[in-house]
C-alpha cells in the first residue's frame, strides 16, 4: 500500500514537473527580450519630452509608466522564480516517493547489455574513440584548408582599413599634439572678442530666426569698443560686429538672400585692392562660408583629418579648429569620392549658440561658438558615388541633415544642443546632392527638399510631410528657392517648376535652361538661375516665361545670392558676374578675381567672405 | 526517512538565501536617494579556516568509513552536510573543481597571486586520492553528493560508450586550464551546472542543465562526475596509484556479481575471461602502431589547435571588443554596443587595442600549441590503453573510476557473513 502512495505521488510530480516545466521555458523565453523600459509608448513620450521640457504633467506620466514596467518586470521575475522554487520542491518529493517506492530494492544481476567479453568491449571502445578521433581531426583539417585562406584574406583587408585608420588617427594626433588636444584647449582665444561680442551675436540670433520679413535688414552695426577699450590695453581700434549673419548655405535659411548692406561691387585679389584680409585653409574643400557675428566657420578635409575652422572675419586669423576624431561608427577608411566634390563639400550652418559640420565619413561634429565640442556622432557612413555635399541647415536649435544617399534616403533632424536624433523622415526619394531650405509660406516655415524625382516639404517642427510633387530626375545638385509662399525648383535633365506652397499644386513648368549645381534665387518678379554651361537667365515667377538671357562663356557650380537689388554670382574660373535683380537683369560688372570658386560666397555687412579652391579671403571696401 | 528528513530540511533552511535582482535606474530625477552600492565582502578568514577544517575532517572521516568501517552510512551523512555546508551555506564556492584555474594561472602569471585556501582546495583532495583513493568525490564534493543524494537506481550504460565518453572531463580540463592561463575566463565556474541550484538563481540555460543532470543522477550514477567533472581526471590519476586502496571485502571473492551490478559508477570490473581469442602478435602490432601514431596524434591536433587559436582566443574580452571594433569599422551602426560605448567613450585607441590583441593571441597560439599536444597524448594513451588485455580472476575496483561511494559493501555477502561472525 505504501508503495502504491509512492509511486502514485511520483508519477502525479513527475507530470506536474514537466507541465510547470514547459510553462516556465514558455514564460522565460516570453520574458526574455522583452525590455520594460524601451517600450513604444515609453520612448515616444520621451522624445515628446525632449522636445518640449516644461510639461510636467508629461513627465508625471512617463515616471507612472516607467513604474509600472518596472513593477511588471519585477512581478513576472518573481513568478518565474517561485516557479523554479515550485519545480525544486516537486523535485524533492518526486524523488522523496521514488526512493520510498524503491526502498526494498537492490540491483541484483540482469541481462547484461555489454558484450560477454572484456575484450570486445574495449575493442568496441578503441573503435569508437578511433572513429571520433579520425572524425574530429578530418573535419579541423577541413576548416584549416578550406576557411583559413578566406578568413585571413579578410582579417588582411581589415587590418588594413584599421592600420590606415590609426595612420589617420596618428597624424590627426600629432596635429592635436600640436594644436592641443581637447576642444577647449584649441581655442586661441581672440583678445579683442568677449562677452560683448558673444551677447551681441545671440542679438543677432534672434533676429535671424524670425521670417525675413522682419527687420533683419537694419545695418546699424553695434560698436563695443567703447566696453572694450577700458578693459583691454591691447585694443587698439573698435570692433564691429556686423548684425547680419548668413548662417548657412547660400545665406539664412539657405534661401540665397541677404539683407546685408554695403556690399562692395569690385575688388582684385591679385592687387588686393577691396580685401580685407586672405588666409589659407589647413585642408580642402568645397563647402562654403557662414558668417555669424565676428566669426567666419568653415571646413576643410581630407584622407587624413577631417575638420571645421573658425576664422576671425575682422582679420582672418583662424581663432580654432575643431577635428572630427573619435567618433563611434566614423570610418576608418574614408570614402571614395571624386576629385571636384571631396570630403569637405557640404557647408556648415549655426544659430549663433551652435556650429555644426559634416563630412563625406558621415561624421557631424556640433561645437559652440568657442570651438568646444558639443555633439559628436556618425550617422552612418553615405554610399555616394561622388561624395555627400548636402549641406547642413540650422533651423533654431534644430539641425536639419539630407541624407539622401545610395544606402540611406531620409531626413534627420537633430537637437543642435546634444546632438539628440528629434525625428528622422524615411524618403521616397533616391540619391542627391542638394540642400535643404527654408521657404515661409503664409508666414510659417516650410522645409523644401529636392531630390530625385521630388520635391517635397516638410513640417521643420514634427517633420510630418506638408506636399511632394514629383517632378525631377536624374542627379539633383541644384537647391530650392522661395519667394511669396511660392517655391521653385529646378534640375538640369529635370525641369523648373513652381510650387505654390500653400497646397502643393504645380503652378508652372519650364525647361528653357536648367541649372546643374548652381541654385537659383526668386524675388518677387523673377527668378534668376545659371547653368553649367555659361547661361545666366531670369523667368517671370507668375508665370514662368523667359524673360533675359546672358551667354556667359563661363562655367557655373556657385549659386546666385541677392544682396541689395543686385544678383552676385561666381563662375568657376573665379570671374564675379554682378547683375540687376530687376525685370532689365543687366549685367552690371564682370571681373577676374584670381582664383576658382566654386562655393556660394557668404555676405554680411559691408564684407564678402569667398572660399577658393586655395584660400578663403574677405571682400570689403577700403 | 530519517535521511531524507534531513535533507529535506536542509533545503528548506537553505532557501532564504535570495539571488540580487539587476535592474537599470529610471533615467530621470526623482529625488529618490539611492542606497549606497553593496559589494560582496570576501571570505572572512574565519570561515576560510572553517573550509579548510571541513574539507579535511570529511575526507577523514569518509576515509576512516570505507577503509576502516566498509560502510556507507557516514558517506550519506557526509554528503548531506557537504551539500549543505559547501553548497547552500558558502554557495559552492572555493571548490577544488575550480581551483585547478586559479592554480593553472598562477603557474604562469606573475601577477596572480594564488590565495592559500584555493591552493589547499586544490591539493588536499589530491594528497587524499593518492592515500586513500577519491574519497573527495565520495560525498565531500558537493557535486558529487547532491547527485549521490538524489540517486535512486542504477540503469547501466555500456562500458563501450562510457570509455569513450571519460575522454571528454580530460578535453574540458585541457580547455579549462588554457582559458585560466590565457585571462580570458573561469569556464568551469562559469558554466557550473549546480551552482544555480546553491544560489537559488542563475543563468536559466544552466540551471536547467543541472536540472537534467539530477534527473539523469535519479537513475544512473553520477554523470557529472563520470562524464564531465575536469578536476576528475587529476583525482583518477593519483587514485590509481594510491597506498591505501578501498576494497570490496577482505574475505575472499566468491565472484557472485552483486557489487558489479549496485557499483553506480561502473568501477568495478569483473574477472577477465579471455572469450575473444586474438593472436599475440596482432595485438603487440596494434600497440605498437598505437605507440608510433601517439606523437603524430599529438602534432596533429597542436597543429590544428594552433591554427584555431585566433578563433578560440574571442573567449577573451579585448579580442571580442577588438572584433567588435573591427565590424562597427566595416558597418558603421547607429546603435552600438555597451563595450563599445565605453571603449570609444573613454577615448580608446584602436592601435593599443590592437597590440593588446596581439600579445593574447600569441599567448593563445602558444598554450593552444600544447592544448592540442596533450589532447592528441590524452586519446592515444585512450586507445594504447584499450589495447591492453589485464587478466582478472575476480571482481575487483578500478581505482580510478571508483568514486568511494560503499554503496557495494552492503551487497557483499562476505561482508554480511564478517558482520554475523562478528556480531556472533
Amino acid at each position: 500500500m505504501k508503495k502504491i502512495i509512492a509511486r502514485n505521488i511520483a508519477i502525479i510530480t513527475a507530470i506536474f514537473m514537466i507541465t510547470l516545466s514547459i510553462m516556465l521555458i514558455t514564460n522565460y523565453f516570453q520574458a526574455k527580450d522583452v525590455s520594460p523600459l524601451q517600450t513604444q509608448v515609453v520612448e515616444t513620450l520621451k522624445k515628446l519630452n525632449d522636445q518640449n521640457a516644461d510639461n510636467p504633467q508629461l513627465q508625471e506620466q512617463i515616471r507612472q509608466l516607467d513604474l509600472m514596467a518596472r513593477k511588471a518586470y519585477f512581478i513576472n521575475m518573481d513568478h518565474l522564480m517561485r516557479g523554479v522554487y515550485l519545480l525544486l520542491g516537486m523535485l524533492v518529493v518526486f524523488i522523496v516517493s521514488i526512493r520510498i517506492y524503491f526502498a526494498q530494492h537492490k540491483d541484483i544481476p540482469d541481462k547484461e547489455i555489454d558484450l560477454i567479453d572484456e575484450w570486445a568491449i574495449q575493442s568496441q571502445a578503441r573503435k569508437y574513440v578511433g572513429l571520433i578521433a579520425t572524425g574530429l581531426t578530418a573535419v579541423a583539417l577541413l576548416f584549416v584548408v578550406f576557411s583559413m585562406p578566406f578568413m585571413q584574406a579578410s582579417k588582411n583587408n581589415t587590418e588594413t582599413a584599421l592600420a590606415q585608420k590609426d595612420t589617420n588617427s596618428s597624424i590627426v594626433g600629432n596635429t592635436i599634439n600640436e594644436a592641443p588636444s581637447l576642444p577647449e584647449e584649441t581655442i586661441e582665444t581672440n583678445p579683442v572678442e568677449n562677452t560683448g561680442s558673444i551677447e551681441s551675436e545671440e542679438e543677432s540670433v534672434s533676429v535671424e530666426e524670425t521670417p525675413l520679413s522682419s527687420k533683419e535688414s537694419t545695418t546699424e552695426e553695434i560698436d563695443v569698443a567703447s566696453v572694450e577699450t577700458s578693459e583691454k590695453a591691447e585694443t587698439t581700434a573698435p570692433v564691429s560686429v556686423p548684425k547680419v549673419t548668413s548662417n548657412a548655405f547660400r545665406g539664412n535659411d539657405a534661401n540665397g538672400i541677404t539683407q546685408a548692406k554695403n556690399i562692395p561691387v569690385k575688388w582684385d585679389l591679385q592687387g588686393g585692392s577691396n580685401i580685407a584680409w586672405k588666409s589659407e585653409i589647413p585642408r580642402g574643400g568645397q563647402s562654403s562660408p557662414v558668417i555669424n557675428g565676428n566669426r567666419v566657420f568653415i571646413t576643410g578635409a581630407d584622407a587624413q583629418a577631417r575638420e571645421l575652422y573658425c576664422y576671425d572675419l575682422n582679420t582672418g586669423k583662424l581663432l580654432w579648429t575643431l577635428a572630427a576624431v573619435n567618433i563611434a561608427g566614423s570610418p576608418s577608411q574614408v570614402p571614395k569620392t571624386t576629385e571636384d566634390t571631396g570630403l569637405a563639400s557640404a557647408s556648415v550652418s549655426t544659430n549663433g549658440k551652435q556650429v555644426c559640420a559634416i563630412f563625406a565619413t558621415g561624421d557631424v561634429i556640433c561645437a559652440n561658438m568657442e570651438g568646444k565640442q558639443l555633439w559628436a556622432k556618425n550617422i552612418g557612413v553615405p554610399d555616394n558615388h561622388y561624395g555627400y555635399a548636402s549641406s547642413l541647415l540650422v533651423f533654431k536649435n534644430q539641425l536639419f541633415i539630407q541624407y539622401d544617399n545610395r544606402n540611406t534616403h531620409k531626413l534627420i533632424a537633430l537637437n543642435t544642443e546634444n546632438g539628440k536624433e528629434l525625428w528622422s523622415k524615411e524618403r521616397a526619394d533616391k540619391i542627391a546632392w542638394s540642400s535643404p531650405s527654408i521657404a515661409y509660406v503664409n508666414n510659417q516655415p516650410q522645409l523644401i527638399l529636392m531630390s530625385d524625382p521630388s520635391i517635397t516639404a516638410y513640417n521643420p517642427t514634427t517633420g510630418d510631410q506638408i506636399w511632394r510633387v514629383e517632378c525631377l530626375m536624374g542627379e539633383v545638385g541644384a537647391s530650392a528657392c522661395s519667394a511669396d509662399g511660392i517655391i521653385f525648383g529646378a534640375s538640369e535633365y529635370a525641369k523648373m517648376v513652381a510650387i505654390n506652397g500653400t497646397d502643393g499644386s504645380v503652378l508652372w513648368e519650364s525647361m528653357d535652361y536648367l541649372p546643374e549645381a548652381s541654385s537659383p534665387v526668386a524675388t518677387h518678379d523673377n527668378i534668376y538661375l545659371a547653368t553649367s554651361y555659361g547661361v545666366v537667365a531670369s523667368f517671370d515667377t507668375k508665370t514662368g516665361e523667359l524673360k533675359k538671357e546672358h551667354e556667359t562663356g563661363e562655367e557655373f557650380y556657385s549659386s546666385l545670392m541677392l544682396v541689395e537689388g543686385k544678383i552676385y554670382l561666381f563662375s568657376n574660373g573665379g570671374k564675379m558676374h554682378i547683375f540687376s535683380a530687376d525685370d532689365e537683369f543687366k549685367l552690371l560688372d564682370s571681373f577676374e578675381t584670381g582664383e576658382n570658386t566654386y562655393a556660394t560666397p557668404a555676405f554680411t555687412d559691408g564684407r564678402i567672405v569667398v572660399r577658393t579652391d586655395q584660400s578663403i579671403y574677405c571682400v570689403k571696401a577700403n | 526517512m530519517k535521511r531524507l528528513f534531513s535533507i529535506l530540511s536542509s533545503l528548506l533552511l537553505m532557501s532564504g538565501i535570495g539571488a540580487q535582482n539587476r535592474f537599470p535606474k529610471p533615467d530621470f530625477e526623482s529625488g529618490y536617494q539611492y542606497p549606497d552600492i553593496q559589494h560582496a565582502l570576501p571570505n572572512e578568514q574565519l570561515w576560510l579556516y572553517v573550509d579548510i577544517f571541513m574539507l579535511v575532517a570529511l575526507m577523514s572521516f569518509v576515509a576512516w568509513a570505507i577503509l576502516k568501517k566498509r560502510t556507507r552510512k557516514p558517506i550519506i551523512w557526509v554528503s548531506v552536510i557537504s551539500v549543505a555546508y559547501f553548497g547552500f551555506f558558502r554557495s559552492g564556492c572555493v571548490c577544488s573543481i575550480g581551483s585547478v584555474q586559479n592554480v593553472s594561472l598562477a603557474l604562469v602569471g606573475h601577477t596572480y597571486i594564488l590565495p592559500v585556501s584555493v591552493l589547499l582546495f586544490f591539493i588536499l583532495p589530491i594528497l587524499f586520492a593518492f592515500l586513500f583513493g577519491r574519497v573527495f568525490c565520495a560525498g565531500v564534493c558537493p557535486f558529487g553528493a547532491i547527485q549521490e543524494l538524489v540517486n535512486i537506481k542504477n540503469y547501466r550504460l555500456s562500458r563501450s560508450v562510457t570509455s569513450v565518453l571519460s575522454i571528454i572531463p580530460w578535453v574540458y580540463l585541457i580547455f579549462a586550464v588554457l582559458y585560466a592561463v590565457t585571462r580570458s575566463s573561469f569556464i568551469i565556474c562559469r558554466f557550473d551546472p549546480f551552482i544555480g541550484f546553491f544560489r537559488l538563481g542563475g543563468d536559466f540555460g544552466l540551471i536547467l542543465f543541472g536540472a537534467l543532470l539530477l534527473l539523469a543522477s535519479v537513475f544512473t550514477g553520477r554523470p557529472f562526475c563520470r562524464f564531465i567533472c575536469p578536476y576528475a581526471p587529476l583525482l583518477s590519476l593519483f587514485s590509481r596509484v594510491a597506498i591505501w586502496k578501498v576494497q570490496i571485502t577482505k574475505q575472499k571473492c566468491i565472484n557472485c556479481e552483486l557489487c558489479h551490478n549496485a557499483c553506480p559508477v561502473d568501477a568495478i570490473r569483473p574477472p577477465y575471461e579471455n572469450k575473444v581469442k586474438e593472436q599475440r602478435l596482432q595485438g603487440v602490432k596494434r600497440l605498437l602502431m598505437y605507440f608510433v601514431v601517439l606523437p603524430f596524434m599529438m602534432v596533429a591536433l597542436a597543429f590544428i589547435m594552433r591554427y584555431a587559436s585566433d578563433d578560440l582566443s574571442r573567449a577573451h574580452k579585448e579580442v571580442r571588443l577588438y572584433d567588435m571594433v573591427q565590424k562597427q569599422e566595416a558597418d558603421p551602426q547607429d546603435k552600438i554596443t555597451l563595450e563599445l560605448e565605453s571603449f570609444f567613450g573613454q577615448g580608446g585607441k584602436i592601435s593599443e587595442l590592437k597590440q593588446k590583441v596581439n600579445v593574447i593571441q600569441q599567448d593563445y597560439k602558444r598554450y593552444s600549441t600544447i592544448a592540442g599536444a596533450l589532447m592528441g597524448l590524452v586519446i592515444g594513451l585512450m586507445l594504447i590503453k584499450l589495447s591492453i588485455k589485464r587478466s582478472r580472476k575476480e571482481y575487483e575496483i578500478e581505482h580510478a573510476d571508483c568514486v568511494d561511494c560503499g554503496k557495494c559493501f552492503s551487497y557483499c555477502p562476505q561482508n554480511s557473513i564478517c558482520k554475523s561472525v562478528l556480531l556472533k
